[in-house]
């Protein structure tokens, strides 16, 4: 059997993108692990905002806090989630905490220093994203919206003011709630160290999958056919969202990249290609299926292009 | 067996899959070489975490559990994803991908200094042909660029190097023109030439272009470092 022409070259772009984000996968585990080790229980993750507007605000603002591309912040957005942070927060700071990070500030600044609305828009753009996208998720009951492990975990982490017995699934009937002053001991080290092994595993079978997808596509559809659409406004921020899906490269090289294409594209699609890969990619997919039901990841994604896709279209009315 | 010691060697697979990435020269032609120490650092810190799970095991104090039916089905399928890394380099076809991709149109004007016309990679040339768009300045000049042979529509196979940001997923290709000689068989796709000339002025498709006149051109491997920042 003669394997096919193109196969070498997946397999090596599958190499590419898998080598190259297992270091921002391990940093995101590691952020995640020695979050739960230094706040056990995460009694101030539950103090965020709760507000509608804060709630993403504050979420995306932590991404200042702690700087990682999109690979490495799904297992820190999921750690902030079952320690019974805010849905609002810990989801602001999925989508937003990948653009809102002073090393991917600092490359779209590298790349575009001639365009300082850019470094201006990409921001704002992103946290336009990630609220709208806040306020879409939170039409879905928690239960519909999260993996049920996840769920799990959140209700045990939750005050018992917020959330009943029969939702925690566990506690004694009767029982004296404990005092909120009451702090959670701090779990040895080595059971950190266990807990985040298993979940850096997971995730890593999660991105092969997703370096599997994104490796196949970009072999099979030559890049040109997505940018030669790109010579009409609205046809160009379609095509360039399409490319940021398909490439799946990080958020904080991806101005570099974009670079190469800039002065073929409208600039309401340049915007749209670094607003969108960040909140959601081929090879993302497999990892936010580790926090979001189908129904949710469906309702994000579609959220996120049309959000994208608006954003464009108004840039590109004010630029062009 | 507890679930700890099938997630340390879970970790130490994944670490193993790095560091012979790392050692083996692969990732030259996989990553941008800023990502290099980065990789082998993630590769010791996982190995330094497999050790460290398993290290209190002698003393009996694991926090691990009994050994679920999905550790079981992780730490294989993380073995046979890490044995087929580990067995099966990369060899991708660069003309493959450069014609998948369009053209880098990157503004090269910062330049800083320019080299000697005989010390210039073929990088160096396409970015000193777009800060200087003048094709005639550079008329004459001795070359020796060494590249792959990328076929072009409607033209000549040009000689590209592929241009790398991240990794080979962002790949974007660069060419010269090369005057092949017209008494041989034409490059075959995707070879890797060293061409020795001087540059001289042709009508391309969009006007002047810069081609090299070749006096010996010699097939070479490709070489450890096939990609250009």
């Amino acid at each position: 059997m003669v394997a096919p022409a193109w196969l070498p070259t997946a397999w090596a772009l599958f190499q590419g993108l898998l080598i190259e984000a297992m270091p921002f996968l391990l940093i995101g585990v590691l952020i995640s692990g020695l979050a739960r080790w230094l706040a056990p229980g995460g009694r101030w993750l539950r103090r965020l905002p709760t507000h509608p507007l804060l709630g993403p605000l504050c979420g995306a603002a932590l991404g200042f806090a702690l700087p990682a591309c999109e690979c490495g912040n799904v297992p820190v957005a999921r750690r902030l989630l079952v320690a019974g942070a805010p849905l609002d927060g810990a989801l602001g700071f999925l989508f937003a905490a990948p653009v809102l990070n002073p090393i991917v500030i600092a490359s779209t600044w590298a790349a575009f220093p001639d365009q300082p609305w850019l470094l201006l828009a990409r921001p704002l753009g992103a946290v336009v994203v990630a609220v709208g996208l806040c306020r879409l998720l939170a039409l879905l009951p928690e239960e519909q919206l999260l993996q049920a492990d996840v769920v799990a975990e959140r209700r045990l982490n939750q005050p018992l003011g917020t959330v009943s017995l029969l939702q925690r699934r566990g506690g004694v009937l009767g029982a004296p709630s404990p005092s909120p002053a009451t702090p959670t001991p701090r779990p040895p080290l080595l059971e950190v160290l266990h807990h985040s092994s298993g979940e850096l595993l997971q995730l890593a079978l999660l991105l092969v999958g997703g370096c599997a997808l994104a490796a196949l596509v970009q072999t099979l559809l030559p890049r040109q056919w997505l940018l030669q659409l790109g010579g009409a406004p609205t046809g160009s921020i379609l095509a360039l969202m399409a490319l940021s899906l398909v490439i799946s490269v990080c958020s904080s090289v991806d101005a570099f990249l974009a670079l190469s294409f800039a002065a073929q594209v409208t600039p309401g699609a340049l915007l749209a290609f670094l607003l969108l890969g960040p909140v959601i990619d081929l090879k993302l997919i497999g990892l936010l299926g580790l926090l979001l039901r189908p129904r949710g990841l469906l309702l994000a994604s579609g959220g996120a292009l049309l959000t994208v896709l608006l954003i464009g279209q108004w840039v590109n009315l004010w630029r062009l | 067996m507890t679930s700890t010691r099938l997630r340390a060697a879970g970790l130490a697979l994944w670490g193993l899959v790095l560091l012979r990435a790392a050692s083996d020269g692969r990732l030259a032609l996989l990553l941008r070489g800023v990502f290099h120490p980065l990789v082998s650092l993630a590769g010791i810190v996982l190995l330094v975490l497999a050790v460290a799970m398993l290290l209190p095991l002698r003393q009996r104090s694991t926090p691990g559990g009994p050994v679920r039916r999905g550790d079981w089905l992780t730490l294989a399928a993380s073995a046979l994803i890490a044995l087929l890394l580990i067995l099966v380099p990369p060899n991708p076809s660069f003309a493959d991908l450069a014609q998948q991709r369009p053209g880098d149109d990157t503004a090269e004007a910062e330049l800083s200094f320019v080299l000697p016309p005989a010390q210039r990679s073929l990088t160096d040339w396409v970015r000193l042909l777009r800060s200087q768009a003048d094709p005639r300045l550079f008329s004459g000049e001795p070359a020796l660029i060494s590249g792959f042979v990328l076929p072009r529509d409607g033209g000549p196979p040009v000689l590209a190097r592929l241009l790398v940001r991240c990794c080979l997923a962002d790949a974007t290709p660069i060419g010269l023109a090369v005057r092949w000689p017209s008494d041989r068989p034409p490059p075959k796709r995707d070879q890797w030439l060293q061409v020795e000339g001087v540059m001289a002025v042709q009508a391309g498709p969009q006007g002047e272009e810069l081609v090299l006149l070749p006096r010996r051109i010699q097939p070479i491997q490709r070489p450890q470092r096939p990609l250009e920042p």
